[in-house]
Formats: structure tokens, sequence, C-alpha cells
């Protein structure tokens, strides 16, 4: 039992003499690792010189094969993509020495970080000014300052704030490409067809609010409810889009972070104060109503978009929205003008971010990416910039930039950016955690439900003051929570910091 | 011999590119991450050894407490719903009817639908203004907010419960006299069938039981059109505790993919003998004792298979949540896995990340083999 029967598992054959030195099993798989490190070892590598399109690269066939090519990854998509296309075939016309290949690249900062740390990146790269410390920090990008200073290009010709997102302590790391601030944009035809109501309100209808009290009653004004009660039409919602939240607190004047002391300011009492401002829609309008309301809401790109379609008749957004506005309903009346902050701080105060463009560390040919860089910000923030409908990040942008320009409002938008209120993000390794924590208590503070007992026999202006004086109580837990949580991780990785330059002082 | 060794290095080298790949792409991971848990390690910048400090400030993290609530929340009550569930949906698909094999086929085919596509099929069937979820419950949600809002109002927990247990105890005794006054005599076919019937109604009537019992003037008003995905608020509110509205409707969402787990009940459930049955008729059982010694015990290996797979597959939810909420709202849909993610690609924090990772990887150790070891007397193997 269990034995093998005879014969199993032999080789039949007429005798030893004619057996082979190897099994066929044997011989077939060291054939196929032997074919396997052959691929691996001698298969070309894919050079960029491939990839000659016959209609797009028809005018560099000339000089193709003497160029040199290097690439730039970016991460724009659709005409933002085209518009950053436009600035490398600006430079590709140029010169005849350098061929820069454009990558449409998404998550182009997790691709770039793994690129770098594989000792392997693209020549150029398009981050947010966000990946500008983590990546600083790691070493991963190359100094631009002494480049700038051989090339002769000014520090001063930045508007400050842009500058301020590429350099990492005191090294400009990354260069801006494409600006960003924020203003308010309001629907011109709800203001028209309220006019009489706004004027009985003693409000003007042929402007916008100034103060973050004025928006509250311009925005009652111009809602919109069923017999049901249900939103129609809110003339403020502060949720929407739901980006900027931890931004608000500026506008009432608080901050998040102290440069000086290094010291998290969550709970400053501007953010505070801002909180309860928001606090106070959700519950003069009821939290549940307007979540119903917002669920209604299309994507930001598409005809469903809640400012678009005349949901929300006021709302904070970008300079990039009125591309949108255009796309999706190219006759809308709108205005735009600087988002007003609460009475007594001083503005206008804005958001300022930008896209940057930089130089990874360890890039096969960092002068042809130099000259690039040098490129895109002395002749292509033009173009990228007026494509992508923005306005640019320099302080005296060209006479001709303006003539043509897509963007009706971009005064206001270069205005908000120069003034002397407007913020950045901090730039603080844990920003990312820390943006996620205050817009988690944002979410919190709106959601909470003011617990009906304590309101009970309350009524008007009593009422009202119980509600703020809860809610208060309640945002300024919840923001002490988060002070606690990121300081607590500010100085952990700082500590951490300073023991890695122990470990590698040589 | 030589034969013997000739056939042994035959038989490595066929599994030898498996094993080369499992040692460097799975073996090496697994214990660098070990190392890698134990240091402050940015991507970028290479490990820096910390010792247990990932660990130490782990303990202290209320973020990965609320995800590993969550996580935990989700097992508790998404693996005994789809038990229950998958088992039901098996004993229906048992029985012959015309066009079961379509049936099984249709129950199935959800288990087929890449994960990224179910999760946005279902952020618009959630979506609280048009959903067709919504569409549906808006008049089965008003008539329950109107006939649960006198038990709210008259303090749930005595009148409201007592009569609502009374009317579904007399509802399950009378299926149950019922049943037994039958004459059951294709009992491969029809104990368990009944017992799950029975149990079903039984286990939906208590949930609308402990709904009204537990439900607060804030639940009843929003039965109607639940905000789902975008509610923080916990359901029922009044039992802090409880899942959220967001995290039910995940829990809700994953029952969907109930068919694979029913599939291999199925598959069990007609592997038991019939003389088992004919014998307990013999024997003079009824409906539950056949189901209670008979099927139950015959079909114990493959509930204890999907408890364990379930257990494994809800500490490593993700796609869904991270598509659908993003952790949101309040980090209430925020899994352990989904925190790891975070700390790794978000915040790149590699070495917390892995304290993270083996943290969950112990953590499931632990409950598999705490299944395994309860199950050790109530499992039943043929075969030993």
């Amino acid at each position: 039992m269990g034995s093998v029967p005879e014969g199993v598992g032999e080789r039949r054959g007429p005798g030893p003499s004619r057996r082979l030195p190897v099994r066929p099993a044997h011989a077939a798989l060291a054939a196929v690792v032997a074919v396997v490190f052959a691929v691996g070892a001698f298969e070309r590598r894919p050079a960029m010189t491939d990839d000659f399109d016959r209609e797009r690269d028809a005018e560099f066939k000339k000089t193709w094969d003497t160029r040199l090519h290097i690439s730039y990854w970016e991460k724009w998509g659709s005409f933002e993509r085209d518009a950053c296309q436009a600035m490398v075939d600006a430079f590709n016309r140029s010169q005849d020495e350098i061929y820069v290949h454009y990558v449409n690249t998404s998550q182009v900062d997790r691709k770039s970080m793994l690129a770098i740390m594989g000792g392997d990146p693209p020549e150029v790269v398009g981050l947010w000014a966000s990946n500008v410390s983590p990546f600083a920090e790691a070493g991963a990008l190359a100094d631009l300052g002494p480049l700038m200073e051989r090339a002769g290009l000014e520090r001063s010709r930045y508007t400050p704030n842009y500058l301020k997102l590429g350099t990492y302590r005191g090294r400009i790391c990354a260069l801006p490409t494409t600006p960003a601030s924020v203003a308010l944009y309001y629907n011109r035809e709800h203001f028209r067809e309220r006019a009489a109501e706004l004027r009985a309100a003693g409000l003007d209808p042929d402007r916008p609010p100034r103060t973050t009290e004025e928006i509250d009653r311009y925005a009652d004004v111009l809602n919109e409810f069923g017999q049901g009660g249900e939103p129609i039409r809110m003339g403020f919602l502060p949720t929407e889009p739901g980006w900027f939240n931890w931004t608000w607190g500026f506008y009432f004047g608080g901050r998040l972070f102290d440069e000086k002391t290094e010291r998290i300011t969550a709970d400053d009492p501007g953010n505070v104060d801002a909180f309860l401002w928001t606090k106070r829609y959700a519950e003069r309008y009821g939290r549940e109503k307007m979540l119903q309301f917002r669920s209604g809401f299309g994507n930001f790109d598409s005809p469903q978009n809640a400012f678009i379609d005349g949901h929300v008749s006021m709302e904070m957004q970008g300079v990039w929205f009125s591309n949108f506005i255009r796309r999706h309903r190219p006759h809308m009346e709108f205005g735009v003008a600087p988002f007003p902050a609460a009475p007594g701080v001083p503005g206008p105060v804005s958001l300022v971010d930008c896209d940057v463009i930089a130089i990874p560390a360890g890039c096969r040919h960092p002068e042809a990416a130099w000259r690039f860089v040098e490129f895109s910000q002395r002749e292509g923030l033009a173009i990228i910039c007026r494509l992508q409908g923005k306005h640019m990040p320099i302080t005296e942008p060209p006479a001709s930039f303006r003539e043509g320009h897509p963007h009706l409002e971009l005064d206001v938008f270069e205005r908000v950016a120069a003034s002397p209120h407007a913020f950045i993000q901090p730039r603080i390794r844990v920003w990312r955690e820390y943006q996620r924590e205050i817009s988690k208590a944002f979410e919190h503070a709106w959601n909470w439900p003011v617990p009906e007992g304590e309101l009970e026999g309350l009524e008007g202006a009593e009422r009202q003051r119980k509600v703020d004086e809860l809610c208060r109580a309640e945002i300024e837990k919840t923001l002490v929570k988060v002070r606690e949580r990121i300081q607590r991780q500010y100085d952990k990785r700082k500590e951490r910091e300073v023991l890695r330059a122990e470990r590698t002082r040589p | 011999m030589r034969r013997s060794t000739g056939r042994t290095l035959t038989g490595y080298a066929f599994i030898a590119p498996w094993m080369v790949a499992l040692a460097f792409f799975i073996g090496y991971p697994f214990l660098a991450s070990l190392y890698f848990s134990a240091c402050e390690y940015p991507p970028m910048m290479g490990p820096l050894f910390v010792g247990a400090e990932n660990y130490v400030e782990l303990a202290r993290d209320d973020v990965f407490r609320q995800s590993m609530l969550v996580t935990i929340t989700f097992a508790v009550v998404a693996i005994p719903l789809g038990v229950l569930l998958a088992l039901t949906l098996a004993v229906m698909l048992n029985s012959r009817i015309r066009g079961q094999s379509v049936y099984r086929v249709i129950y199935y085919l959800p288990h087929l639908v890449p994960s990224v596509a179910v999760a946005i099929l279902w952020m618009w069937m959630f979506n609280p203004n048009f959903g067709i979820l919504n569409v549906v419950l808006r008049p089965f949600g008003t008539a329950a907010a109107w006939l649960l809002r006198p038990f709210a109002a008259l303090d749930p927990g005595l009148p409201g419960w007592a009569a609502l247990a009374a009317v579904v105890a007399a509802f399950a005794a009378w299926r149950w006299l019922k049943r037994r006054s039958e004459d059951i005599r294709a009992p491969e076919a029809g104990g368990l069938r009944s017992a799950a019937l029975v149990a079903g109604i039984v286990f939906a009537a208590m949930l609308v039981v402990a709904a009204a019992a537990w439900t607060g003037p804030d639940d009843i008003k929003k039965l109607p059109s639940p905000g789902w995905l975008t509610d923080a608020n916990p359901f029922p509110s009044k039992l802090s505790v409880a899942p959220s509205w967001a995290l039910w409707a995940l829990i809700y969402m994953s029952m969907w993919g109930v068919g694979q787990m029913a599939v291999i009940y199925l598959a069990k459930l007609q592997d038991v003998p019939v003389e088992l049955y004919e014998a307990a008729d013999l024997d003079g059982a009824n409906w539950w004792q056949k189901t209670r010694h008979v099927t139950l015990p015959m079909i114990s290996p493959v509930i204890l298979f999907n408890v364990v797979m379930g257990i494994i597959g809800a500490f490593q939810v993700f796609t869904e949540p991270y598509i659908m909420t993003g952790g949101g709202p309040e980090d209430k849909t925020r899994f352990v896995a989904m925190y790891i993610y975070d700390q790794a690609f978000q915040y790149q924090r590699l070495g917390y990340a892995s304290a993270v990772a083996w943290v969950l990887f112990l953590v499931i150790v632990a409950l598999t083999m705490l299944a395994l070891r309860i199950s050790r007397e109530r499992v039943y193997y043929a075969a030993r």
C-alpha cells in the first residue's frame, strides 16, 4: 500500500545511453529564466526621441535628432493643459538646442516623489505650492536662487506672496506659474430681480456686500423658499463650494499659525468668530434643509454648479471660476468683488495660492531644465496665464497681457493678491494634517445639533443669544482640540528633524 | 535516491518563481514594514530609527481610535447581518423553483461589478435629494415617522416597546405553531427555509421595534429623507456608539455583495445528506431541531469560513468609503485602511503608517484566532 506502481514516473526508453543530461522541464525553466534576464538586460530603454509625432512635431523635424530632449511633468488637463502645451511649444520654437516634452501627469506630486526617490526624475516638474515644503525639506528640489541671480531674474518682479509660496527656509525651490486668489462672485441677475426688496432693506442692489454683516443682510433678501420652507435659492451658503472652510478665520482677523512663536493658533478668537458666523447659517435656515439642498448641486465643472445654475447667489471662488461660467453659461451676468471681511478687519483679505515649476534634484540635465524654467518665467507666464484665464504672479505684467484677455474682472484678483492682508497657507510640515483637522472642525461645528433642552422656554433674541453661547462653547472646544493635536505633531516633527540632523552630521 | 532528489529539485524549480516573488514582494515588505514602524520615515528622506515612539503616539491618537471604532462597528454590524442575509438568500436559492439558476446568477452578479463602479452607483442612490433610495423611502419614511412619532412622544422605551415586542412574539409563535402542525415530508427543502423566513421576519420586526424605542424626534424627522453619506449623527441618536447615518449607508451597501457568500452557503447546503434529515424525521425532530442539530452543524465550517473572511474583509474596507465619503463626515467613515493610506501617502509618514498597519495586522490575527477558538467546539468537520 502506498508504494508507487512500477513504471510510474520512470522514463521508458531504449537505455541509459540515450538519456538527456538535463530533463526537459529543467531545460524549459532555465530557458524561460534566461529569456527573462536577457530581455531585462538588453532591452533598449525607450528614448524621448521615439516620441516624434508627424503632425505636432513637423516643424521640428530637421533639428529633432540634434536637440537635447527633456521632459516636463505637469498636472493640468483640458484647456489648462493646452495652455501649458502652448508655453512648451513657444519654448521649443524659440531655440533649436532643446526640445521639451510635455507629459500630462495625474497625481504629479506622488509620481514625482517616486521618480526622485528612484533616481530618475523628469527635468522639470509642475507641483502645487503645498508640495514645496515637504519636497524642499527632503532636498528633492534644486535651489533656483543662484540660477535666478545668474540669469538676472529679479526677485522683486514677483508679487511677494507668490514668491514666498515657492520659498523654503530662505531658498527659492520653485517659481510660480499660474497664480490664484479668491473673491466674491455674485449673480447680478438675482440682485436686479430683488432690487426693490434690497432697497427696502436699506441695501444697494447695484453693488455687492462689503462686510460679512452685509452678506447676511443681502443673503436674507435674496433667499427663496418653497411652500414647505425648503430652500429654492440661497443668497449665500458658507459650505459652498466647501474648499475654503479653513480660510474663514482670516476674514475675521484670525490666524492659523504664529511663525515667531511657532505656535498653532487654531482657536484664535478670529477663527472662533468665523465658525460661529457660518454656524448661524446652519441654525437660521436648518442644518437638515441645507444638507438636502446642497445634495442637489452638480459638480463644480458642470452646468449644475450651484452658482452657475442659480441655486446660490453669492459664492467665494477663485480666479479660475470665470472660465467655467463662460463654458457652461456664457451669457450669465455676474460680478466679482473682494470677499468682505468682518467689520473692523482691514482688507481686502484673500487666500493666495499658486502652481509652481521646479527642477527635481538629481535630474540629468539641470542646465537645460533651467533654460526652460527661465523661459517659463520671462515669456511663458503671459502665455499660460492668459490661456488659463488668470492674472500673472508678477507686479508689472506686460501691457499686452490684458489685451483680449478672457477674464473681465482680472483687476480684482490682482488687487486682492497684492493686498498686505492677503494670506498664504502656513508653510509647515504638518499643514496637510492641519488643513484636514480644521476642515473637520468646521464640519463638526456646522453639523453640531444645539441641545433643544437648553433652549426650552426661550424665544426671540434671548433664544438666539443662548444658541450663540452654546455654539461658541462647542466651537471653542473643538478648535482647542485641533490646536492641541496639531501642536503635538508639530513639536514631534521638529524634535525628529533635530534628531535627524544630529545623526546625519558628519 | 538520485531520482527522488531530482524529483524534489524539479518540484522546487517549478515553485521557485512563486517562492522568489513571495519572498521579494511580500516577505521583504512584510519584514521591512516592521522595521519601518519603529522609524520616522518621510519617503524622500529615508528612515530614522525612533524606537517605540510611533506606537506610543498611536496610543494617544484619537483619529486612529476613531478609525478603529468605525472599523469595529462596521464589522460588528455588517458581518452578522451579512451572514444572516446570505444564509437566508442561500436557503431561498436552494428551493426548487422555476428559473432557479437565473436567480443564482442575479444574486451573484453584484459581486462581479468593480468596487469603484459600485461606489459611484451607490453615491447616486444615496443622494438625499434625488437618489432612488430616498425617493422610494419617502412615503414609507413619512408613514414610519407618523407611526413612530407617538412612541417618541410617549417615552418610547415603555408602551411602544412592549406592544411591538408582543406583536412580534405573537407573530413568531403563530408561524411556529402553524409550521409545526404541518406535515413535514420534505425535510431537505423545508425546515431551514421556514426557520429563516420566521427569523428574518422576527429580525426585521425587532429592528423596527428597536428603531421605535431608540429614535428621538431628530431621527423621526430624518426618516422620510435621511442625509445618508453626509450625515455624521448616530442612528439611533440616543445611542452615541451607534453607527452614523453615513456608516449605516456603507453597511447597507455592503449587503449588496453578499451573493458570493450565499453561493458558498448554497454549495454546502446542497451537500447536506438527505439521510440525516430522514433520520431526524424518524426521531420525531421538528424543523427547528433539524435546523439546529442537522443543518447548522453540517454547514458550520462554511459559516466559520465566511465569518473569518468577513472579519478580514471588514478590516480592509477602503475603496468604497474613499470614493464615496473620503472618510467624512467628521471621520465617521474613516476606516483604519484609509488612515494608513492617509498617513503614508497624504502626510508622507511611512513609519507611522507601518505602525498602524502592524496594529491592524495584530488585531486581525487576534480576532481570527478568537473566531477559530470559539468555533473549535462549534464547527463540525465530517472528515474528523
